[in-house]
């Protein structure tokens, strides 16, 4: 795939969905159930924008991305649209950018850690889509 | 830690959530921000060792926090359930003052109303009042909140002890009496040649854990072990084990501390190593008929200076008044609460009221030491008292006399 899709297209969407369902199965998720809401602020064009993923024993049943209020999630990441880009792009790593506060985590941070592996996983998937942010 | 009724070291916890939430309502307090050790232990029924809050609202569930990498731990070993103690630590949207206060605003109306805060001064260290930096950063976040010194409500409510708690109590004072016959078996025939105060902590130490002990749980160095003049120290009653030999000759002096479900054993005996002389046990036999007068003397409706009056009469009476340390008692709770007698009202802010009267179900260390510097040796008891209406219950039963270890 040589294309590049626009970061958080419905195009991006679609691919997002079918790589994280091809390379994450249940077992590699862990058989989690959990829910996220990411929420990016300063996104071009001024806009808010959310990005939802919902897992059901390990496999992913739901991944949203929209504007306005998101879905209600077991954890919620706020930050800079930039940022989850250099996130998405692996030029900041996840744990760094909570680590000195660029995003910001709500939930419960004793499952969140216990999740943070999962997490890398999906982040390394998705930055494998050509993207043009 | 304890969740049957049935059990005799049962407490329950949700109904000291409700004292307090009903007592809260009485001052007109949203929100209850607790922050010292003594709290979360009568609270959570779990030892907090961290810097940890609880976040008590004036109807529902309480929520704990605490530093991230204990929080699973307390969680299991709490009545609350995991999503009721949380972890903080330094991520963006996780450190304690953010957490805490997104709570607190929930638990507000138009993020108004008033929240009550611990706040105060101690003698004991790991106290845990709100720090100046704390205070700032919550008054800072939440401008339409009055912010109240409410501690008196758990000092009030937490000091008629319980029957899972008197048993506690109990429990671990049964454990400190092993931990002594375990030391007099080390020290007995010559046993203690060579021997040091800090080898003799560790197998008080050993013996305790054995039968259960989760700890030596004393600020003061765990357990206390003082030989020689070390006994003595001029107004002295903390001595902290060092490397110092045990010698004949000299007295020694073991105070030792269990702890069982957060209840605290505080126990010392006293000991002359052979040869002891005649002026030693003239000291010793002193010392042991003030600490038996003591222990009578204690009832519901004494109070501090008026027991202190009674005693230091007698040991005037008897020639020796200067040897005594004018204080007879601390206060002792579930973990962390290790000073205060009573609400600590007195003339000096945080210090013990010496007009408190006793009431039937406290529970306090029955405290004394005898100290002759000059002479290079001194004495100490402790033993967790529960006061009845007509006399005392003394927990730890090793028996009140000082031995000469030949």
């Amino acid at each position: 795939m040589a294309e590049k899709l626009a970061y958080l297209s419905e195009e991006w969407r679609v691919e997002a969905e079918k790589r994280l369902k091809e390379v994450l199965p249940p077992e590699k998720m862990n058989h989690i159930t959990s829910s996220m809401s990411n929420i990016y602020k300063n996104c071009p064009g001024g806009k808010e924008k959310y990005f939802y993923f919902n897992y059901v024993k390990g496999k992913l049943v739901d991944l949203e991305i929209g504007e306005g209020k998101p879905p209600a999630a077991e954890f919620t990441i706020t930050g800079n649209y930039d940022i989850f880009a250099k996130v998405t792009k692996q030029e900041m790593g996840s744990q760094r950018a909570l680590m000195t506060g660029k995003v910001k985590l709500r939930g419960n941070l004793v499952k969140a850690l216990k999740l943070a592996a999962v997490s890398d996983r999906i982040q390394k998937v998705l930055s494998s889509i050509p993207a043009v942010y | 830690m304890t969740k049957q009724a049935k059990d005799p070291f049962f407490i329950d916890f949700p109904k000291r959530i409700k004292s307090i939430q009903k007592e809260m309502a009485k001052a007109k307090i949203d929100v209850y921000l607790g922050s010292r050790l003594r709290t979360l232990s009568w609270t959570l029924d779990a030892f907090c060792p961290w810097r940890s809050f609880i976040v008590i609202p004036v109807e529902g569930l309480p929520t704990a926090f605490t530093f991230v990498i204990d929080a699973a731990r307390i969680a299991d070993e709490s009545w609350l359930d995991e999503d009721h103690v949380l972890g903080f630590g330094p991520l963006g949207g996780q450190d304690q003052i953010e957490l805490i206060i997104n709570l607190i605003k929930g638990h507000l109306k138009k993020n108004k109303g008033r929240l009550g805060i611990e706040s105060g001064m101690s003698n004991y260290l790991p106290e845990g009042n709100l720090t100046l930096f704390e205070y700032e950063q919550f008054k800072a976040a939440l401008p339409g909140v009055t912010f109240v010194n409410a501690h008196t409500i758990v000092d009030k409510l937490s000091i008629i002890k319980d029957e899972g708690t008197i048993n506690r109590f109990r429990e671990a004072s049964r454990i400190v009496d092993i931990g002594h016959r375990a030391v007099y078996k080390a020290l007995i025939n010559g046993g203690y040649k060579g021997m040091t105060e800090t080898e003799i902590a560790g197998l008080a130490a050993y013996a305790m854990r054995k039968a259960g002990s989760e700890w030596e749980w004393s600020f003061t160095g765990g357990n206390e072990i003082a030989s020689g003049y070390r006994t003595g120290y001029a107004a002295g009653a903390c001595t902290p084990a060092t490397r110092k030999k045990v010698k004949a000759g000299e007295p020694l002096m073991i105070d030792i501390h269990a702890m069982f479900n957060l209840c605290l054993g505080d126990h010392a005996h006293n000991y002359l190593i052979s040869p002891a002389t005649d002026r030693q046990w003239w000291h010793a036999n002193n010392f042991v008929d003030m600490v038996k007068l003591t222990l009578k003397t204690y009832h519901a409706g004494i109070t501090p200076s008026t027991l202190a009056q009674e005693m230091i009469d007698f040991a005037d009476s008897r020639g020796f008044a200067d040897y005594m340390v004018p204080g007879f008692e601390h206060g002792i709770g579930m973990m962390g609460d290790e000073w205060r007698i009573g609400v600590n009202d007195g003339p000096f802010p945080y210090w013990t009221n010496p007009d408190h009267a006793y009431q039937e179900n406290e529970v306090l260390i029955c405290a004394m030491q005898y100290a002759c510097p000059e002479e290079n040796i001194g004495f100490r008891y402790e033993n967790p008292i529960l006061i009845k209406k007509s006399g005392c219950e003394a927990m730890s039963k090793f028996p009140l006399r000082v031995d000469e270890i030949k």
